[in-house]
């Protein structure tokens, strides 16, 4: 035996490390891959609240303008968009801000929290990266601890900078340090909670997926418990299961109250160490749920390049139409309070509805619209799958088989095309439903999917120009969101920007009209049909052209 | 005899790189052709034109008596294809995705491709996502070997796949062949290739360098001689054709040119020959000869 074995280091058995080793250099490793998002989420959360606060202080010139938006905000309506109203019966800027404006913040915190663990911890795991760091000398929990210390760090810098953000601005420190924190303690339990999904599922996608399911529950508990506070009847105490619900019951720079934040460390810290407690019951890269076998063999239906492409695009159409139904439903729900709320709201905001003559209409009309800009991002998203089908390399076998160009790219868009009014008209439904049974007024619901399903045109517009993109230049495919962007404001916010009627017209969606407000224009259902037809002509003739990408 | 694929002379470039340049290949119908050259020597890329997913910006291209690329569809009705990374929809299981591959190209023998599930040993009811990568290549292999077709276009088809599994599928390319189906073999396995192939096209930087039958291809090479004399062998050393040559107590070690192959063999009996060996160039040495030191820096560890 020579001298330079003798002299080396031994390690014996486990000793030597501990679940946690390498978790510090992999936390250094992890900010060095954030070094865009890291900033990108403190920084862009702070200005968030920047911005709100600024537009406020220019929409608000006298004590008269304070006093109209407490009407709205005031209202069940109000409390479902914005909180519980604390102090809003003595109104000042900064309670407003908090109470109306604190949700939106603290939404991007809890995506801020629940998107990076999940990025650190599944993602790497599922694209094997995870496997070359596990085989260092690297402690089970490591990960994890790092990911979740990331987090946390990302939670205390928002809560400082938008604390010291509104302080500066002369609000009042100790609610504005407050205000900051309850935003932080909303992206540490989601934090907590997507440390739990990331356990469960194999899959990054639905990880992430199911902790964002939790936040829309956090969102719609407290919304149905701060209605029942506003209305001062009803199951308030619903409010109290939501973490964003915990933050808003802070109260700053109303009651400044600091215990219900308590709630909220206490559950980020349960859910994680559930976490830790999942992750050494299983396998790496396994989820709680096995995935179990499937077929051996394809159904008879699965036979053709439709079929296939049906069959690549159903889970997705499932969950589109599910979350269409549910959103519908909620929003037509609002119809009876929301009417009810803006009885004393000011002109201002009427106009953006359609005027106080026409407030049903004028909302129905504009839920249309809503649903209609969804199903417009279904549709950029579903040919979206088209590229990755092409990129991942699963098209070129299936064009090296009998089946054409167009034939491949015409299937995808028509399963699209006919997903559009299918969704429309799911969306539509819980409209017209919820609104019928909240203001008892049956026959809403005919002219309710009429005007949702006339919007079909303006979205396959979308479609067809996305094909187009998709055909003739992959690469600028997200151009197509500054239409749907453009589409959205245009919509919205035309009142208020005055944006000229000229340029209007670029919306797609600003053609076909927002039944039941105004009427349906026959000759813009058939003008846009006519430009799909020719979009979607021109998409294939320049599929047909260009060389597939290889993928690899 | 007619070509199942009669290339002329094709160009295809992706921005600045040239991948084909002035590429000429003739598969007969009935033969089974090996595609051999390393990494990005152009396989692929030849093999997407004649698929008709790529367009040669320059030359000509026949496949089974039309254009790949004006005929791609009524074309593949009549071949199948693995490509060299085979990539599976996640959320299907391997046995839909090879059901749903033989029903688009046209047809399906349920038989040959359950037959061909238990040689391979494949569990058809895994979902894609769950298969490594071998397992995909089954799939692939599966879904071209069941289908009726005239040619069948092979990828480096047994990449990802285990000794076993390559013995099974070099059975299957043999009854391929002798079921009269044309099959372009591409490839950076010696071995396989020169088990399998009838004809051989060495491709390198996107020009067909060699191409002939395995015995054509030797006879272009040096063939290794190994003998032992009583008598003494420097006359050798000044034979044309003649390379390398070591001579240690008697032991004779030398190269020789396939052309003068004979001659050589003619002068050594003269010598008293008391043990010859003679070995054939292998396809190791053939590519060594065509890629030289590349191929020893670049592709040594693809080779082995």
């Amino acid at each position: 035996m020579t001298a330079a074995t003798v002299s080396r280091p031994v390690h014996v058995g486990v000793s030597g490390g501990s679940v946690s080793t390498g978790t510090g250099t992999l936390l250094r490793f992890m900010l060095r891959r954030d070094r865009i998002r890291f900033p990108a989420w403190t920084l862009g959360l702070t200005l968030l609240m920047t911005y709100f606060a600024t537009a406020l202080d220019t929409l608000v010139q006298s004590p008269e303008d304070l006093e109209g938006l407490t009407a709205f905000s005031g209202s069940p309506a109000g409390a479902l968009f914005g909180g519980p109203g604390f102090g809003f019966d003595d109104l000042t800027l900064e309670r407003f801000l908090a109470g109306q404006y604190g949700l939106y913040v603290a939404i991007g915190a809890g995506l801020m929290g629940l998107l990076t663990v999940v990025r650190h911890t599944r993602t790497e795991e599922r694209s094997g990266r995870a496997e070359l760091i596990r085989a260092n000398v690297v402690g089970r929990h490591a990960q994890l601890t790092a990911a979740l210390t990331l987090t946390a760090a990302m939670a205390i810098l928002v809560a400082l900078l938008i604390g010291a953000t509104l302080t500066g601005r002369g609000f009042d420190a100790a609610g504005s340090m407050l205000f900051g924190a309850s935003v932080g303690a909303v992206a540490l339990a989601f934090a907590g909670i997507a440390a739990v999904t990331v356990q469960m599922s194999e899959y990054p996608r639905a990880a992430s997926g199911m902790a964002g399911a939790a936040l829309g529950a956090a969102f719609v508990l407290r919304g149905l418990g701060d209605m029942a506070t506003v209305q001062g009847s009803g199951p308030s105490w619903l409010s109290w299961l939501s973490p964003i619900g915990w933050s808003q019951q802070t109260a700053a720079y109303v009651h400044n109250r600091w215990w219900p934040l308590a709630i909220s460390l206490t559950f980020a810290a349960a859910t994680a160490t559930t976490a830790y407690v999942l992750s050494a019951r299983r396998d790496f890269g396994a989820g709680l749920v096995p995935s179990r076998p499937g077929s051996p063999r394809a159904a008879t239906w699965l036979a053709g390049p439709f079929a296939l492409a049906f069959r690549l695009h159903r889970a997705s159409l499932i969950g589109w139409s599910a979350a269409l139904l549910v959103a519908g439903l909620a929003y037509g729900s609002f119809t009876q309070p929301l009417l009810d709320g803006f009885e004393n709201a000011p002109e201002d905001l009427l106009a953006v509805m359609g005027g106080s003559e026409d407030l049903l209409d004028g909302y129905l009309g504009m839920m249309g619209l809503t649903m209609a800009l969804a199903v417009g991002v279904y549709v950029v998203l579903a040919v979206q799958t088209l590229r990755a089908e092409e990129t991942e390399g699963r098209t070129e076998p299936v064009l090296a088989t009998s089946v054409s160009r167009t034939v491949w790219l015409g299937s995808h868009v028509a399963v699209a095309a006919l997903g559009v009014p299918w969704l429309l008209l799911v969306g539509g439904l819980g409209v017209g439903l919820g609104a019928s049974v909240s203001t008892g007024e049956a026959g809403l619901i005919g002219d309710v999917l009429l005007g949702h399903v006339a919007h079909t045109p303006a979205v396959w517009l979308i479609l067809a120009a996305t094909a187009f993109l998709y055909a003739a230049v992959p690469r600028l495919l997200p151009a197509i969101w500054v239409v749907v962007g453009y589409g959205l404001i245009a919509g919205y916010f035309a009142p208020i920007l005055d944006i000229p009627a000229a340029a209007l017209r670029l919306s797609p969606f600003e053609h076909v009209g927002d039944y039941p407000l105004e009427d349906i224009s026959g000759v813009a259902v058939v003008m846009l049909t006519l430009l799909v037809g020719v979009l979607l002509q021109a998409a294939v003739i320049v599929f047909r052209r260009r060389d597939l990408g290889t993928g690899t | 005899m007619t070509a199942a694929i009669d290339i002329h002379h094709i160009e295809k470039s992706f921005g600045r790189v040239r991948a084909l340049d002035g590429l000429d290949l003739q598969v007969e119908t009935g033969s089974v052709h090996g595609f051999l050259g390393p990494n990005s020597a152009g396989k692929s890329t030849t093999i997407r034109i004649l698929l008709g997913l790529l367009r040669a910006d320059a030359g000509r291209a026949r496949m089974l008596g039309g254009d790949p690329w004006a005929d791609a569809v009524p074309l593949h009705r009549r071949l199948a294809y693995v490509p060299g990374d085979v990539e599976l929809w996640p959320s299907l299981t391997g046995g839909e995705a090879i059901d749903l591959f033989a029903r688009l190209r046209g047809g399906t023998d349920p038989v040959r491709r359950d037959e061909l599930c238990q040689r391979f040993d494949l569990d058809p009811s895994r979902k894609g996502r769950t298969y490594s990568k071998g397992n995909r290549q089954k799939v692939a292999l599966i879904a071209a070997l069941a289908s009726d077709v005239e040619l069948l276009l092979l990828d480096e088809p047994t990449a990802g796949l285990d000794p076993l599994m390559e013995a099974v599928f070099q059975e299957c390319i043999r009854e391929a062949k002798d079921a009269g189906r044309t099959v372009l073999l591409s490839s950076h396995i010696l071995a396989q290739v020169e088990v399998l192939a009838d004809q051989i096209s060495i491709i390198r930087q996107g020009r067909i360098v060699e191409t002939g039958s395995l015995a054509d291809l030797r006879h272009l090479t040096r063939t290794s001689v190994d003998a032992i004399t009583d008598r003494p062998v420097d006359a050798l050393a000044g034979l044309p054709g003649v390379h390398g040559l070591r001579s240690e107590d008697g032991h004779v070690r030398f190269e020789v040119d396939g052309d003068h192959l004979a001659a050589v063999v003619r002068h050594l009996g003269d010598l008293d020959v008391q043990g010859l060996t003679v070995r054939p160039p292998t396809l190791e040495q053939l590519l060594l000869r065509h890629y030289g030191n590349q191929l020893a820096h670049n592709g040594a560890a693809e080779v082995a």
